[in-house]
């Protein structure tokens, strides 16, 4: 057990000595940042300019933003909190304000579109939000109603002041008012629900507040008013019930009892099975919504309606139709529907046919449900995407008083894509990538041509003949581009260098010299893959798999880079849905996206965990091990050969899990049939802590250096164990006196726990990160209300026990364990280490602080041999001294300005260069850059003055001649003398 | 002459290029007046040697009889000649110092070059001490004194921390131990 102990050191540290020691990113090389706000949950076109070019969207992920409609960048953006209490619940828009409703309820917001600034901000009172409006009179709109469950209030549109606020008459325990409406006549109306009872309408007046009515409908078969209710026209509230296949309709301005009108009666049918729901419309909030309507009848089938004097018209039948949505330009009202353009084959049949098919957009007047001449817009459907399942409108008037559109389709796929006529996509934004959720960086092939090559080559070739021809092709082929890289290069050096373009395309994806290029493969919740292009952040192939369940655990792994040539790379992506347990293999080509010719095993047993080994098969792809939840093990790819070797390995292959629901971390042991046999056990009571998380060393992490070198020049070997795992465990218990954090170091072969450290008085979330000899974790506190950090790391001593070979199952002598703890300024939300080929440049610590710097910390501040009294000896070694507080310093932030927000993991790879290191944050927003911990030691420098280099070469060289031959001249004439 | 500055002409040919190049016409009184040709031919063109006179002093043959004594000082000069350096590389020790630096790793190399230069040339030594009768005896010291001198400069080196001599120095060749079990796994998923 370890404690911290915190002693001020006497001496300010000259920490400007150590400055110079601290890598910094090149300015010059641009990292790549990518914003996004999210799934849109609402949207709205900004119309009171007609020129406008902005759209504004609230999304899930609690952010509100603008975005340009000519090129889908972000104007501004406001990132909320995370989680409820930053949940936007509503989006009015008038004018040139956006009244947004925040955390349930609790903030009324109203933002200025422009330019992206506050108005104003209230806190409403408590009470969960139902529903907002905005209330108009005389044309003009003045208020903001707000419906909670018990209250209603009114407030002014301009500076957000409550008008008034009244309680909601309540009769029954179950009462609940849903929705709140006003059609522009000076009264609001609270719409509640007993559910399968009667409807309760209370209508206010906009002045005082005061009840004007109330009216009591017996409703028997309505539940919730928002999913099956509208208000159209004049105050006529219509509904729609899937029971009795009818209509509900009653006049919110007369006290009557509703009338049904079968759906039948209008000639229309519902499918089976389907809840009917009413679109309706209202443009502008001090006028009464208008008396056109729709009602979806099917998944494809939408009918346009009119209200009129007191009886439904029907206008139009849209079937198939996959979107309707009203929109209103000046004085006009169109409705926009989407069809799949090849109507005779229902899109819900196959579905791989209908994601390759377009889809046609047309405009419709909404009064008589006529087509617009001159409407039609293609919208071609990615392959790789999702289905429809918005439609967003901007109409607008032409100079001929026509009326134009553009949409904005959100996909399934969380995609935005913005059409403008004929179908040309003007610009679309991947919101998946909002929510990256595991990502891998892959080396690219070395030319566009091999990677073709490839395609070639994965037949098997029979015969020793044709397998030299394939070689000898092949070859001729890597030659042939070999001579045309070779020409493009002296073609292109002719050229100025801003001529050469550099798009990068799938085709002309190449590995630079320094491998700093890489394909990063990334994961999303959403369920869809991406392949992006490190350097620029194209997005290069993209894939969405559907029936993704929204709770599934991802897990990617590299099977095959691309280093094996003529086998295309690898990778294979674990999704498990945590309902039921089953997992499915998606195995795939890193570069190109596409899905991979070999089928992989189905998995009828829930999987527990996965194991990449090390093993690879005559394809040179690794072995993965599934383990199910009867311990047994199945392989993937599971060939003659790779059971066969796996039979060889058995006895040397482990693996651990770790239940937290059960506070369990097991070792088991595989057998050479497969099967697995438990090998140690340990539990971790629940009632008094948990396991937050369980973290090894990356498998491909190099340490190069075996031990640290002391200030007398001996050598302090240090435990690097590859198969150690940190364990954090938290209490249950919360309070601030009693809470505690726990670091359980484990071998995970034996199960011999190597060292345990327990933080009194700490809590979570614990960040950490496990690697060589050491593990530096981050923790809150609760004595000293602060951050601290604390390291800890392992030395076996001044021998080594076993130079050659490392066994966990012989090691006698348990480590030497030294820890230190420091006070870090900032809360942080993530924590990764550098990364480098070969291990040799000092290790850096990825710090991702809620404010949206990356701070990248060097290590050496983390080291628990900081003495607190400075030697001879310590300052031979290089240490800084012991200060309890670990500073932050701006020069240490690697993106400078460019905030990343929420950072949610930080992913680091080696690259070519020993000391480089590429860094990708994800978060809300995508970063990418390279980082130099120790500075670009094999690089030379940008300013490298080659010309004077080699012309002080070249002349030291003819002067050699020269004087050469002078010299001989001179002994020539000596030898005359 | 025609000079219109009534300067002679064998005057404004002693001056520099540029006077040179600012006269209009010059007349050369007497051949091989000019410094160039003078100095080109100086020594061989007019002067012809009798047959037989060379120009270099011829050095005396004539063997003088000397003290025997002063051949044996003579080697033993040679012979001490290592030894009666090394107070002065004592010296200049001193003053470069531990650091590593461009001077001291010069001095170093040096002291260090020396001394093995010398025993190299171990033959040529002997070859100069042969005429003296206590060769042996002198070969020896000179050997010991070489020696002594490469001793100090190793004790330089180490003293400076250049000789391999600790383990840290050998951290680098380590190789990372080969790993005997694959463990692997992590949360229930």
């Amino acid at each position: 057990m370890a404690c911290c102990s915190f002693s001020v050191s006497s001496k300010a540290i000259k920490v400007n000595i150590y400055q110079s020691l601290v890598g910094q990113v090149d300015p010059k090389e641009t990292p790549m940042r990518q914003q996004y706000v999210g799934k849109v949950r609402f949207a709205h076109f900004d119309m009171h300019v007609q020129s406008s070019k902005k759209v504004l969207v609230a999304t899930e992920k609690n952010v509100f933003a603008s975005l340009n409609t000519r090129t889908g960048e972000v104007y501004w953006r406001h990132v909320d909190k995370t989680g409820p209490e930053g949940n936007i619940d509503a989006l009015l828009m008038h004018g040139q304000d956006a009244v947004l409703v925040v955390g349930n309820g609790r903030l009324l917001r109203s933002w200025d579109i422009n330019i992206g600034g506050l108005n104003w901000e209230i806190v409403l009172d408590s009470g969960s939000f139902q529903s907002a409006c905005f209330v108009g009179q005389q044309d003009s709109v003045k208020y903001v109603a707000v419906l909670k469950k018990s209250a209603v209030s009114l407030h002014y549109l301009s500076n957000g002041h409550q008008k008034w606020v009244e309680n909601l008459p309540e009769r029954y325990v179950i009462h609940r008012y849903q929705a709140v409406y006003s059609g522009g006549n000076g009264e609001v109306y609270t719409l509640g629900v007993v559910p399968h009872s009667h409807i309760t309408i209370v209508a206010y007046s906009v002045e005082d507040g005061e009840i004007i009515k109330q009216i009591s409908v017996d409703a028997p078969w309505l539940s919730n008013i928002q999913a099956s209710c509208a208000v159209v026209g004049q105050g006529m509230l219509i509904c729609a019930d899937p029971a009795t296949v009818s209509l509900y309709m009653l006049d919110l301005n007369v006290q009557s009892q509703m009338t049904q009108i079968p759906l039948q009666s209008l000639g229309l049918e519902v499918s089976p099975g389907f809840q009917p729901t009413v679109v309706s419309t209202q443009p502008n909030p001090a006028r009464p919504p208008h008396s056109e309507f729709f009602v979806q009848l099917g998944p494809d089938h939408y009918q346009l309606l009119q209200l009129n004097n007191g009886q439904i018209v029907a206008l139009r039948d849209f079937k198939p139709a996959m979107l309707v949505s009203f929109a209103t330009t000046g004085e006009k009202t169109v409705a926009a529907v989407m069809a799949p353009k090849n109507k005779t084959v229902s899109y819900f049949e196959d579905t791989h046919s209908f994601l390759s098919r377009a889809c046609s957009l047309n405009l419709f007047s909404a009064e008589s449900g006529r087509r617009l001449l001159d409407t039609t817009l293609i919208f071609n459907m990615d392959p790789n995407g999702g289905k429809p399942e918005k439609l967003y409108v901007q109409a607008f008037l032409k100079k001929d008083d026509s009326v134009g559109y553009r949409v904005m389709v959100q996909t399934e796929d969380h995609t935005l894509t913005f059409i403008q006529q004929p179908g040309r996509v003007m610009w679309t934004r991947e919101e998946a990538l909002s929510d990256v959720v595991t990502m891998e960086m892959v080396d690219l092939p070395l030319t566009g041509t091999q990677a073709e090559l490839e395609g070639e080559f994965g037949k098997k070739a029979d015969g020793l003949l044709s397998m030299v021809l394939k070689r000898l092709s092949s070859q001729l082929i890597l030659l042939q581009a070999w001579i045309a890289h070779l020409w493009k290069l002296f073609y292109d050096a002719r050229k100025p260098r801003s001529q050469v373009k550099n798009d990068v395309t799938i085709e002309n994806l190449s590995r630079d010299e320094f491998n700093l290029q890489k394909m990063m493969v990334m994961v999303t919740a959403s369920g869809k893959l991406f392949g992006i292009d490190s350097k620029t952040g194209t997005i290069l192939w993209r894939h969405y798999l559907d029936n993704i369940p929204s709770n599934a655990a991802f897990k990617l792994m590299v099977q095959r880079t691309t280093a094996h040539f003529p086998h295309p790379p690898q990778c294979t992506l674990l999704i498990k849905d945590k309902d039921t347990g089953l997992a499915t293999l998606h195995v795939f080509n890193p570069i190109f996206g596409r899905k991979s010719h070999i089928t992989p095993p189905a998995l009828p047993q829930p999987i527990l965990q996965s194991l990449l080994l090390p093993l690879m098969d005559q394809d040179y792809a690794k072995v993965l091990l599934l383990v199910d939840d009867q311990y047994k093990v199945s392989a993937f790819p599971s060939t003659k050969n790779v059971l066969q070797q796996l039979q060889e390995m058995a006895s040397s292959i482990f693996f651990y899990l770790v239940d937290s629901s059960q506070g369990r971390l097991s070792g088991y042991r595989l057998r050479t049939d497969l099967s697995t046999e438990m090998i140690w056990e340990v539990i971790i009571p629940t009632e008094v802590q948990r396991i937050v998380s369980v973290k090894g060393k990356r498998p491909n992490e190099h340490v190069h250096s075996q031990g640290r070198v002391m200030g007398d020049r001996s050598v302090l070997y240090k435990y690097l164990n590859p198969n150690l795992l940190a364990v954090v465990t938290e209490s249950t218990d919360l309070h601030q006196e009693r809470s505690f954090v726990g670091i359980l170091l484990i071998d995970g072969v034996t199960g011999r726990i190597i060292h345990e450290a327990v933080q009194r008085k700490a809590r979570g979330p614990v960040h950490l990160v496990h690697s060589e000899n050491w593990v530096v974790y981050e923790y809150w506190s609760t004595k000293s209300r602060r951050n601290e950090f604390s390291v800890l790391e392992l030395y076996e001593g001044m021998e080594l026990y076993n130079s050659t070979v490392f066994s966990s199952l012989d090691r006698p002598h348990p480590p030497q364990v030294l820890q230190q703890s420091y006070i870090f300024p900032s809360s942080i939300s993530t924590l990764e280490a550098t990364l480098t080929e070969k291990g040799i440049t000092s290790r850096h610590l990825l710090v991702g602080l809620p404010s949206g710097a990356i701070l990248s910390l060097p290590k050496m501040f983390l080291d628990p041999r900081r003495p607190e009294i400075v030697s001879e000896q310590s300052r031979e070694e290089n240490l800084i001294p012991y200060s309890p507080e670990m500073p932050i310093r701006t020069e240490w932030f690697i993106n400078y300005n460019q905030t990343v927000s929420r950072v949610r993991g930080i992913y680091t790879a080696p690259s070519g260069l020993e000391s480089t290191c590429l860094v990708v944050a994800y978060g809300l927003d995508i970063y990418q850059t390279r980082v130099y911990p120790s500075k670009q030691f094999d690089v030379l420098k940008d300013d490298y003055d080659y010309m004077l280099i080699s012309s002080v070469l070249f002349a030291l060289f003819f002067a050699t001649m020269i004087s050469k031959r002078l010299a001989e001249v001179k002994l020539l004439n000596r030898a005359w003398r | 002459m025609a000079s219109p500055g009534g300067q002679g002409g064998g005057a404004l040919s002693t001056r520099g290029g540029c006077g040179v190049r600012r006269m209009k016409w010059a007349l050369e009184l007497s051949l091989g007046n000019t410094r160039s040709r003078s100095d080109r031919q100086g020594g061989q063109g007019d002067v012809v040697y009798p047959i037989g006179y060379s120009e270099k002093p011829v050095p005396d043959t004539s063997i003088q009889e000397t003290d025997k004594n002063l051949v044996e000082k003579r080697c033993w000069d040679v012979a001490l000649g290592p030894l009666k350096q090394i107070p002065m590389n004592l010296f200049i020790m001193y003053m470069s110092g531990n650091t590593i630096s461009i001077f001291p790793i010069m001095m170093v190399c040096m002291m260090a070059w020396r001394p093995i230069q010398a025993l190299m040339s171990m033959s040529a030594t002997f070859k100069l001490l042969e005429s003296s009768s206590q060769q042996w005896l002198q070969g020896l010291v000179y050997l010991v004194g070489n020696l002594l001198g490469s001793a100090l400069a190793i004790y330089k080196c180490q003293s400076m921390g250049l000789l391999p001599t600790h383990s840290s120095d050998w951290l680098a060749f380590i190789e990372p131990p080969q790993r005997m079990e694959i463990m692997g796994g992590g949360m229930v998923l």
